[in-house]
């Protein structure tokens, strides 16, 4: 292969050594690279510590090619040397050879490094700074909060300025597109509690609990809950990493300079198509979980189909489908304003992206459950 | 440099790309030499830039060679284009330098992916490549911390990490004032003329060019392939076809205004 790389350049190179009285005479002759520099520097740092030195002399006359890497080595070879009171020369180098010296430039290798205001080393400093993160990020979420009801108040005084083909598509990306996995994952909870429950409810003989079972517990709590954290996953990462890349592109910034409220035109209709569509998401669920439940009803249980709807009707209220609704609500309006948040925070470059991606996630999924535990206890009371 | 006493290190030969019915370009054929530093130019939707993409083997030609050192990299298996990438470095327009690492981390990749050298020798060729590019002692810094100048800058150090025969440089002083990009041409220069590497440049600067070129190859998207090549000053004195002239002395083509604006 005439091609000459990295690996496959041996860099064949001779080095000869002779010694007059204590003078060690270095002759180069070859190629003398990064490929092959551990090794020469070996050759030469062992040839140069077997006896005492007066002086080293080194040879490029017959070096036929040299990079700047081992140019470098020679200049830490001369300084070596010369640290150690032994004269060191580089003799007859071509114009080629001088041309790579003359890049290496003394001030830059022993310049200091300057300190990036990003290096927080300290742990004190790093707690601190953790703190300040998190106040800001919730005086952020509040301030957002606050500039997406400027934004909603100002579309109700003028409807037309919603937009609604971004709704539109919104309900389609979060909401149609996310129902097969919904029903896949809602049929399998549904099928999971009917068995779990049915294998300790027949040591009771109390099996024909378990389509109340199912249904109630898939309407008052894992419905909602499931379906909200698979659309936080879905929909509200989905909503961070887009409208970040648009921070990171300057379109955000670009929109502004337009006169847009960026809210208002990137979240609004995202957070509306959310709480339209995780409702309707959740009713979905809840059917596909009761479907599951009475497949293991059916099979398992010697119910008929009957027996099982009517089961599972009697025990849930209009109550409970309600609360449910407005449950899934208000997760909607979390997740998607918690991902479209997380977004507009986006400084600079891929890896802030990605932090705010996960960062929306786990916020959405916290608050989520957080949501859930107050409602559970409001709902005790109502 | 003269042609004449040089030996070619990249010879393109016949190379055609298309995207569908769009034809780019067709049968393009020249070399590069060893040690010249060749600037491609046209207006934009010529085919500079598929061209450079084929060159460093990012796309494929649809017809062609491109032979390194007489090694065809069109028709090089992922492995053999891996060889022939750490002989190659690259500039690209905005630097792309990887975000999340530091500039020494930058440049310290290609060193530890691709030789066997101990941690405090890579340590003093990444300040030796940062000297280079007058950027010593920003090892610690974040690309974002820096500006659009020094981010190129940057992008060199890291592009030469290896030493390359080659580098390319994709739209080289786009983005950057006049000072920065006077700075950017000198440091080409003195790289050059220091290391004689070759160097393949993209760049639309009249000024760049007729600094820092030894040879221009103008493509042109109506001719589908090479409209002018030679020495930039010769091909600004000497042009006799309206568009190289055009574009060298900064003028509109001949012709009615609504002809030359007319957008097909």
């Amino acid at each position: 292969m005439a091609i000459q790389t990295q690996e496959d350049r041996t860099d064949p190179y001779k080095i000869s050594f002779e010694w007059k009285d204590l003078n060690l005479f270095i002759y180069l002759e070859g190629e003398f690279g990064l490929k092959n520099l551990t090794a020469f520097n070996a050759d030469i740092h062992r040839e140069m510590s077997r006896q005492k030195l007066n002086s080293v002399t080194i040879d490029f006359s017959k070096v036929d090619y040299l990079d700047s890497a081992a140019a470098l080595t020679m200049v830490q070879i001369q300084k070596d040397a010369i640290a150690r009171n032994i004269p060191c020369q580089l003799v007859n180098l071509n114009d080629e050879a001088k041309g790579i010296f003359s890049v290496i430039h003394e001030e830059a290798l022993n310049h200091l490094s300057f300190k990036s205001s990003q290096d927080h080393d300290d742990f004190v400093r790093k707690i601190g700074q953790s703190s300040l993160d998190i106040a800001s990020d919730f005086t952020n979420f509040v301030t957002f909060i606050g500039d997406f009801m400027v934004a909603i108040f100002y579309i109700i005084r003028h409807p037309k300025t919603l937009r609604g083909k971004d709704v539109l598509f919104y309900i389609q990306r979060a909401g149609v597109e996310g129902l097969p996995i919904v029903a896949v994952i809602g049929l399998l909870i549904g099928l999971i509690i009917a068995f779990m429950s049915y294998l300790q409810l027949k040591m009771v003989g109390a099996n024909i609990y378990v389509p109340a079972l199912v249904s109630f517990a898939m309407i008052k709590e894992l419905g909602p809950l499931m379906t909200a954290i698979l659309v936080a996953g879905r929909s509200g990462s989905a909503f961070a990493a887009e409208i970040g890349t648009m921070a990171v592109n300057e379109e955000v910034d670009a929109l502004h300079t337009m006169g847009f409220d960026s809210v208002r035109f990137l979240a609004v209709p995202k957070v509306l198509a959310t709480i339209i569509v995780l409702p309707i998401l959740t009713v979905y669920a809840d059917f596909f979980g009761i479907i599951g439940g009475m497949i293991i009803g059916v099979t398992s249980l010697d119910l008929t189909m009957k027996t099982y709807i009517t089961q599972s009707v009697k025990t849930v209220k209009v109550f409970d489908i309600v609360t449910s609704l407005i449950k899934a609500g208000v997760f909607a309006a979390l997740i998607a304003s918690i991902g479209c948040q997380k977004g507009f925070q986006v400084r600079s470059g891929a890896q802030d992206v990605g932090k705010f991606t996960t960062s929306a996630v786990v916020a959405a999924i916290f608050l989520i459950v957080l949501a859930d535990s107050i409602f559970a206890i409001m709902f005790y009371y109502i | 440099m003269d042609k004449e006493d040089a030996t070619p290190i990249i010879a393109v030969k016949n190379l055609s790309a298309r995207f569908d019915e769009n034809v780019v370009f067709e049968d393009l054929n020249f070399q590069v030499y060893k040690g010249e530093i060749l600037v491609i130019v046209g207006a934009s939707g010529c085919g500079k830039s598929t061209l450079l993409k084929i060159m460093i083997g990012l796309q494929k030609p649809s017809a062609g060679q491109v032979l390194y050192q007489g090694f065809d990299i069109v028709n090089a298996d992922e492995k053999e284009l891996n060889l022939y990438r750490q002989n190659i470095g690259v500039l690209f327009q905005s630097g792309a330098l990887f975000s999340s690492m530091t500039l020494k981390e930058n440049i310290e990749l290609p060193l530890q992916e691709y030789t066997d050298l101990d941690p405090a020798t890579i340590d003093t060729i990444i300040k030796m490549k940062l000297g280079m590019v007058d950027l010593a002692g920003y090892e610690n810094y974040n690309p974002s911390e820096l500006s659009g100048g020094m981010r190129k800058r940057a992008g060199i150090a890291r592009a030469m990490a290896l030493d390359p025969r080659v580098l390319f440089f994709d739209e080289l002083s786009a983005g950057l004032d006049p000072v920065t990009a006077a700075e950017l041409d000198d440091l080409i220069i003195k790289t050059n003329k220091a290391l004689r590497t070759t160097m393949v440049i993209v760049t639309h600067e009249l000024e760049s060019i007729y600094k820092i070129a030894h040879r221009v190859l103008m493509l042109d998207k109506e001719a589908k392939g090479i409209i002018a090549e030679g020495k930039p000053l010769d091909l600004k004195k000497n042009a006799t076809d309206p568009r190289v002239m055009s574009f060298f002395l900064r003028q509109l083509p001949a012709g009615p205004a609504e002809q030359r604006f007319y957008v097909s």
